[in-house]
């Protein structure tokens, strides 16, 4: 399981990290202050750290400043500055977010990320469904079935959040990319053709006014 | 131009105007002396030979023993005696009828234009029967009317001036080279003599230029007693006021920088709470009734830190700005009020509460004065735990009234006395944020105090407790009455 260090002061705050991250499948580890999460950061294996950059103790920077390891980092700071995101990008951050943030968007930029350092599944399992990301095949019951590349990328995209409610916006801008100004009915058809394809018509439910959710077995 | 150049430029033309006008003076009235000299001397000649000759012909008259002698034997007169003397300048003599009698240095030898003028001499002489002089390029021509012999003669006499003219213009060459030779000497001197004194100016001027482009802790150069030095020691008065201004505005844009960081800090962190869990709970499909209460839970926790905050910075916005009413007190009777509901607030958190105050009267705002009180009163709470006492003192001492606010609590660490009046400084930010502190109750406190003509003093040490002591000389009508 891929495992998620949590710089955070505010309780709620690294809570609500902690159940997000939750969502994505990943496990969360919480540090309430500066000096802890660098020592758990230089002393342990992490796939990925979300830091704080206003800490009381020792600020997101400077732990950026004198660690040695060289796991992937996303500042996460209520500064919105441009001076500050360059600064913390220069100190080698792979991201930085911006409170107060959405939780689908915490988890995209994770998934990003993951994705780059190529952490992430190559092969997902759903009941008798099959996917696999590296040779784009879609397998039902050992059987092959032939996806379009939207429908493929819908599909994964599902697997990824099971149990997550999916605005149709959201996984617009997932799959058909944030400048895409198409109508959302385009969604519907391919959930359409999901469903019918893979048989999922039970799992892949529909949230009237609001989108999809893929239901775990 | 520049202004040397201005200097310069006039000083100099004024000194060539000067001394040109003088030279061009002295030598026209040198010329004119010699030149009469030299036409007194002339005449004094012409005069001479004239009476000479008129000698000599009396002489050859009784020699030959003649009445009157003719043109001819006068002629001939004339060639014996002139012939041989040393006279400088030509002579020619003419009868009645302006014939040449003798000559010489010769009328023939004369340019055509030179005879002409010598025969409208001639005509004048007939007609007036005076004297002339006149002059004509280097020569100086003299012709008088004589009769000889019971004849009327003309005699011309030419004189070359052509030295005096060779003088003038030698002087003239002189006077050009000298003025030449001063005008270089003058720049030279008056180049250096202007620079030596404009040298203070430019260096006032670069050091204008440094504050100009925003220096200001630049000074200029200072030296001497003159306008210059008056004008240094001014701009330096200058550059020190627009200095300290600077400074005082930029303090205050810190402060501001600084109010809006930790306010936008504060307001985001319980926003991005309230935001993310309401995310999750939209979003999320299986959510344990638990986590379901816990989620919204936060979010009302946070929304009312919200509140709160949103509540206390409207105070401290509007405590500036607020209508005071100034309203003669008698503090005692207004902390025994105060006291009967702070002890209520006190002791249901278990804490033993007092209260003493002097008799006397002081201008204030009850409602800001109330304020102040409770917002230090529920520091002390915070700080305190079961038990502890918290007393509140009021006396009057000198000109103002003093209260202080004590507990036996946790103390603040001496290095974070200073910073507990900023505005969002909390010493323990977990602790502060479980009470429902936004940090602004000092800041508050501050500015209240303030307005009164007073200040906050804070004595605390670790483990021991914290006194706040605030002096207050009371309101603006404190002063009229």
């Amino acid at each position: 399981m891929i495992r998620i260090l949590i710089v955070e002061d505010d309780a709620n705050i690294a809570k609500l990290i902690e159940a997000t991250v939750a969502i994505g499948g990943y496990e969360g580890v919480v540090c309430n202050n500066g000096a802890d999460g660098f020592q758990k950061m230089e002393n342990e294996e992490f796939d990925l750290v979300l830091l704080d950059v206003m800490l009381p103790d020792m600020s997101g920077f400077e732990i950026m400043r004198s660690r040695t390891s060289t796991t992937p980092v996303i500042f996460i700071t209520a500064k919105q500055e441009l001076t500050d995101k360059v600064r913390g990008l220069r100190l080698g951050a792979e991201d930085y977010i911006v409170k107060p943030f959405e939780a689908m968007e915490l988890l995209a930029r994770i998934e990003v990320i993951l994705r780059r350092v190529s952490k992430t599944a190559v092969v997902y399992e759903y009941g008798d469904i099959s996917v696999n990301v590296e040779e784009h095949t879609c397998r039902c019951k050992g059987k092959p079935v032939y996806l379009t590349p939207k429908e493929f990328e819908v599909l994964v995209f599902f697997l990824q959040h099971k149990d997550v409610a999916v605005s149709r916006d959201r996984l617009l801008s997932a799959v058909w990319g944030f400048e895409y100004e198409g109508e959302t009915r385009t969604i519907d058809i391919h959930i359409q053709q999901l469903r019918k394809k893979l048989n999922l018509k039970e799992h892949l439910v529909t949230i009237p006014k609001l989108g999809y959710r893929l239901e775990s077995l | 131009m520049k202004l040397w150049q201005k200097i310069f430029l006039y000083t100099m033309m004024l000194v060539m105007l000067a001394v040109g006008v003088t030279s061009i003076l002295v030598l026209r009235s040198s010329f004119q002396l010699s030149m009469e000299q030299k036409r007194q001397s002339a005449y004094t000649e012409h005069e001479f030979l004239v009476s000479n000759f008129k000698s000599l012909l009396l002489s050859q008259r009784l020699r030959q023993n003649v009445l009157v002698l003719e043109q001819d034997q006068i002629a001939e007169l004339m060639r014996s005696t002139f012939q041989e003397g040393n006279i400088t300048s030509g002579l020619i003599f003419f009868n009645k009828r302006k014939q040449i009698v003798y000559e010489k240095g010769g009328f023939g030898e004369m340019s055509k234009e030179d005879q002409k003028k010598v025969k409208a001499l001639l005509e004048i002489v007939a007609d007036t029967g005076e004297n002339y002089m006149q002059h004509q390029g280097d020569l100086l021509y003299i012709l008088t009317k004589e009769s000889l012999e019971t004849n009327t003669y003309y005699f011309l006499t030419v004189t070359d001036i052509s030295q005096v003219y060779g003088i003038h213009r030698e002087m003239m060459r002189n006077v050009r080279t000298v003025c030449l030779v001063c005008a270089v000497a003058i720049s030279v001197i008056l180049l250096i003599v202007v620079k030596l004194l404009l040298r203070p100016l430019s260096r006032i001027n670069q050091g204008t230029r440094a504050i100009a482009r925003g220096d200001y802790r630049k000074r200029v150069p200072r030296k001497g007693r003159d306008e210059l030095s008056e004008l240094a020691y001014n701009m330096n008065r200058m550059a020190y006021a627009i200095e300290q201004n600077i400074h005082a505005l930029e303090e205050v844009a810190e402060d501001r920088k600084k109010f809006i960081d930790n306010l936008s800090h504060e307001m985001k962190t319980p926003l991005t709470s309230i935001l993310g869990f309401a995310d999750l709970l939209q979003i999320q499909g299986r959510l344990s009734e638990e986590q379901r209460m816990e989620y919204a839970g936060i979010i009302k926790d946070e929304a009312s830190r919200m509140r709160t905050l949103s509540g206390k910075l409207m105070e401290l916005i509007t405590v500036g700005e607020a209508n005071i009413e100034w309203t003669r007190e008698e503090m005692r009777q207004l902390f025994r009020e105060m006291g009967m509901a702070l002890c209520v607030v006190a002791e249901s958190h278990g804490m033993r509460f007092s209260l003493e105050c002097e008799k006397g009267y002081l201008w204030v705002d009850r409602e800001l004065i109330k304020s102040l009180v409770y917002n230090l009163t529920d520091n002390a709470i915070k700080a305190s735990k079961e038990g502890d006492p918290i007393a509140i003192n009021g006396w009057f001492e000198e000109d103002s009234f003093f209260f202080s606010v004590a507990d036996k609590g946790i103390g603040i660490p001496r290095e974070e006395i200073e910073k507990i009046t900023q505005a969002f400084y909390m010493v323990d930010k977990v602790r502060s944020r479980a009470s429902g502190g936004a940090g602004l109750g000092l800041a508050l406190c501050v500015e209240i105090a303030q307005i009164h003509q007073g200040n906050l003093s804070i004595e605390s040490e670790i483990g021991v407790g914290t006194v706040i002591t605030v002096r207050m000389k009371g309101g603006e009508e404190h002063e009229a009455v």
